[in-house]
């Protein structure tokens, strides 16, 4: 009996003891448990903290999915030009290589740099066999619609589209080669012959209105004191008078100008809006399955 | 034979006399950084805590450190979901009353004091909690005093006893405070007399001259039968000094409450040495 | 019993934990401690009634707009549905152009201060809950023109 009694102890001991042998021995800063911890916190979204557990795994072992995580990370926190080096970094002998160079443009067109994204796309030789080039050859076709460049032909600039897309794409396009502005110059020309109409053209109808009425009503307070020879008045409705219908051709003018911006700003929003909706910028590995 | 088994005892338990547990230093080490100052590379390494912890001995600790880290750097919404975690795997009684504390901290911090309300009368109402009821107002008094109601916040350090400082403190803010209705009506009644109530007399004689000025001329403009005249002036000129006068009496009234308000804030902040948020 | 109990608690966890995650504030970059402060924001606009004029033209302009500000407009109350006031964007056109310009570019905004009914469809909100309306949108100059849309609410003025 005693004997059964001390086999149990020495074997009860032994099994705590290598519960507590497993995390003696566990070494939380060791290459592999920083690479664990860095994909952990990839996962969570928790991206600055990832990219520096990565950045420390990458100062002793070479890892061209660690690169390309770090690259991701940085996309993800808008850094784009650290991720841009990242997905540079990545050779071309490398799995990853044609992903992180679609990636590295991706980024380019994100920031704005439509130019240097053409360029870049020109240059880079991309596999034109490799599954994602069709997105790059999209957005390097929308990067036109973006800028002030010459548009390429219609029908060149269209197939590069799948056909369900080209018929809201082709608004785009005749939206972009002859935009529906309005003329400073003619709204100030329909405000000096009737006060508001310059700003009815610009589509602000109720500021025209007020501008209409304002000097109608200015106008012929001044006419009715001349004409009753209250001279001062007269003289002080004339005065503001003429200050409104100023105000009323000068307002015109710069209501054109910023009809303009706001069709320009509605135009870029709708392009982002499409390329969001069809998911441009979605990430095309998803690492945390 | 049994020397033997003493013998296999003693190496086996030998080991165990002196653990170095990987994870008891990573905390100590995380706990460190923390006291230090450096919060953000804390956070990272509590987290590592958190995930190696496989027992999850260290989630209470870990996640209520990380949110004192977060509420350090104030990023508020990030420390009430570490907090929130503390107290999902809050152990005992007083863990889960700690957490929650440290979540109605947060809400009065970012003044979401409604939210704080709600907490506070959720654990008020809760009866594992019967024994910290002093507890609860204090921070229901801290509420109040970042609601900006100072009379409710004495009345709350009222009810803990022993915080008579904090008490005699709201009570003066409230007695320094100037009515905001009081000014509005008193506006009503006579123009100018809001803005005197709150010391503003250059701007309360101005009130009151001009509407004086435009009411006069509006009455002989209406006994001379110059209705339309007497319209337009009341409208555009008598109305318009008269809700001026109203505005300025409410905003001179808000105006000068923050600022004793402020006073108040600042000194809980820098030279108030009890427990604050 | 008690497996199935604490399995199912902690897939709640993993739930909760992913969505309070859903709503974390992304870093950026490394923090430190922040400086906070208990005290509430001042919300009153004061006006600044300095003079930094230059020239005689602009001293005599900003007199007669402090002592309009002076006189009638701080005991008028706040009437104007615009953020910056009209007399406050007569002197930014004064200061941005010239004289007339800046006259003419008032006129058109008292115009459009008049108007009741067309405001909510055209301009932003500034932080203090008027419509913003900055000068630099009517300057003449297209480069100008920082567009915001209705509805929205400006942060940096």
């Amino acid at each position: 009996m005693n004997k059964i009694i001390f086999l149990l102890i020495i074997f009860c001991t032994n099994s705590f003891s290598q519960e507590v042998r497993s995390t003696q021995s566990l070494n939380l800063f060791s290459p592999t448990n920083i690479k664990k911890f860095g994909d952990y916190l990839f996962c969570q979204h928790d991206y600055l903290r990832a990219s520096i557990e990565y950045e420390k795994y990458l100062q002793n072992s070479f890892n061209d999915t660690v690169s390309f995580k770090i690259g991701l990370a940085n996309l993800a926190m808008g850094k784009f030009e650290n991720a841009s080096n990242k997905f540079l970094s990545i050779s071309q002998n490398s799995v990853f290589y044609n992903l992180s160079r679609l990636e590295y443009l991706q980024a380019n067109f994100q920031t704005g740099n439509y130019d240097t994204y053409r360029d870049l796309y020109e240059n880079l030789n991309l596999n034109s066999h490799y599954k994602y080039f069709f997105k790059a050859r999209e957005l390097y076709s929308f990067s036109f619609l973006f800028t002030d460049n010459p548009l390429p032909q219609k029908k060149i600039f269209l197939n590069t589209f799948p056909e369900g897309e080209q018929n809201k794409i082709g608004e785009f396009y005749s939206w972009k080669s002859d935009p529906p502005y309005k003329s400073p110059v003619t709204a100030a020309l329909l405000s000096t012959v009737v006060p508001g109409l310059g700003k009815i053209y610009t589509h602000k109808y109720s500021d025209g209105i007020f501008a209409f009425v304002t000097v109608g009503i200015l106008g012929y307070l001044a006419y009715a004191d001349f004409h009753a020879n209250h001279n001062f008045r007269g003289w002080l409705f004339s005065a503001l008078g003429a200050g409104f219908y100023g105000g009323n051709i000068y307002g015109s003018a710069a209501s054109a100008q910023i009809f303009n911006a706001e069709i320009k700003f509605q135009f870029f929003n709708d392009l982002k809006n499409f390329l969001e909706e069809h998911n441009y910028f979605v990430p095309l590995i998803n690492f945390c399955k | 034979m049994k020397y033997i088994y003493l013998i296999l005892i003693f190496f086996t338990v030998r080991q165990e006399i002196f653990p170095q547990d990987a994870l008891a230093s990573q905390f100590n080490y995380a706990k460190e950084i923390y006291n230090e100052g450096h919060y953000f590379d804390s956070i990272t390494e509590f987290k590592r805590l958190i995930f190696f912890d496989s027992s999850g001995k260290y989630n209470f600790t870990a996640n209520q450190y990380i949110g004192n880290a977060y509420k350090a750097g104030a990023k508020f919404s990030n420390a009430i979901n570490y907090y929130t975690l503390a107290e999902i795997n809050a152990e005992n009684y007083n863990e889960l009353f700690t957490a929650k504390i440290n979540i109605i901290r947060v809400n009065i911090l970012r003044r979401t004091t409604n939210r704080a309300f709600q907490l506070l009368d959720s654990l008020n109402c809760d009866k594992k909690f019967s024994n910290k009821k002093k507890e609860i107002y204090y921070w229901k008094g801290w509420a109040y005093i970042f609601a900006d109601d100072w009379q409710k916040a004495s009345g709350a350090f009222a009810l803990t006893d022993s915080n008579e400082t904090l008490q005699k403190l709201c009570e003066k803010v409230d007695k320094e405070e100037y009515s905001v209705l009081f000014a509005q009506i008193i506006s009503h009644l006579i123009p100018g007399s809001g803005q005197f109530y709150t010391g503003n007399y250059l701007s309360g004689l101005l009130s009151l001259a001009w509407n004086g000025l435009w009411g006069y001329l509006a009455v002989k403009a209406f006994v001379a039968d110059r209705i339309f005249d007497g319209l337009m002036i009341t409208n555009f000129l008598w109305l318009r000094f008269y809700s001026g006068n109203l505005q300025n009496s409410k905003n001179f009234a808000e105006e000068k409450n923050l600022k004793i308000a402020n006073k108040a804030l600042k000194y809980l902040q820098y030279n108030y040495s009890g427990t604050k948020p | 019993m008690v497996n199935k109990l604490s399995a199912f608690l902690y897939f709640l966890l993993i739930i909760l934990f992913i969505s309070l995650n859903l709503f974390a504030q992304i870093e950026n970059s490394k923090w430190g401690k922040a400086d906070y402060s208990y005290q509430m924001p001042d919300r009153f606009e004061h006006r600044d009634y300095s003079f930094n004029e230059k020239n005689p033209e602009r001293f005599v302009l900003k007199s007669v707009l402090n002592a309009y500000w002076f006189f009638i407009s701080d005991v008028d109350g706040n009437n104007c549905s615009f953020s910056p006031t009209c007399s406050h964007f007569f002197l930014l056109s004064v200061k941005k152009t010239n004289i007339i310009q800046g006259s003419l570019m008032f006129f058109d905004r008292f115009t459009r201060d008049m108007d009741i009914f067309g405001k909510v469809d055209h301009y932003p909100y500034a932080q203090n809950g008027h419509y913003y309306d900055p000068p630099s949108l009517y300057m003449l100059k297209k480069d100008s023109i920082n567009y915001i849309p209705p509805s929205v609410v400006v942060k940096n003025e």
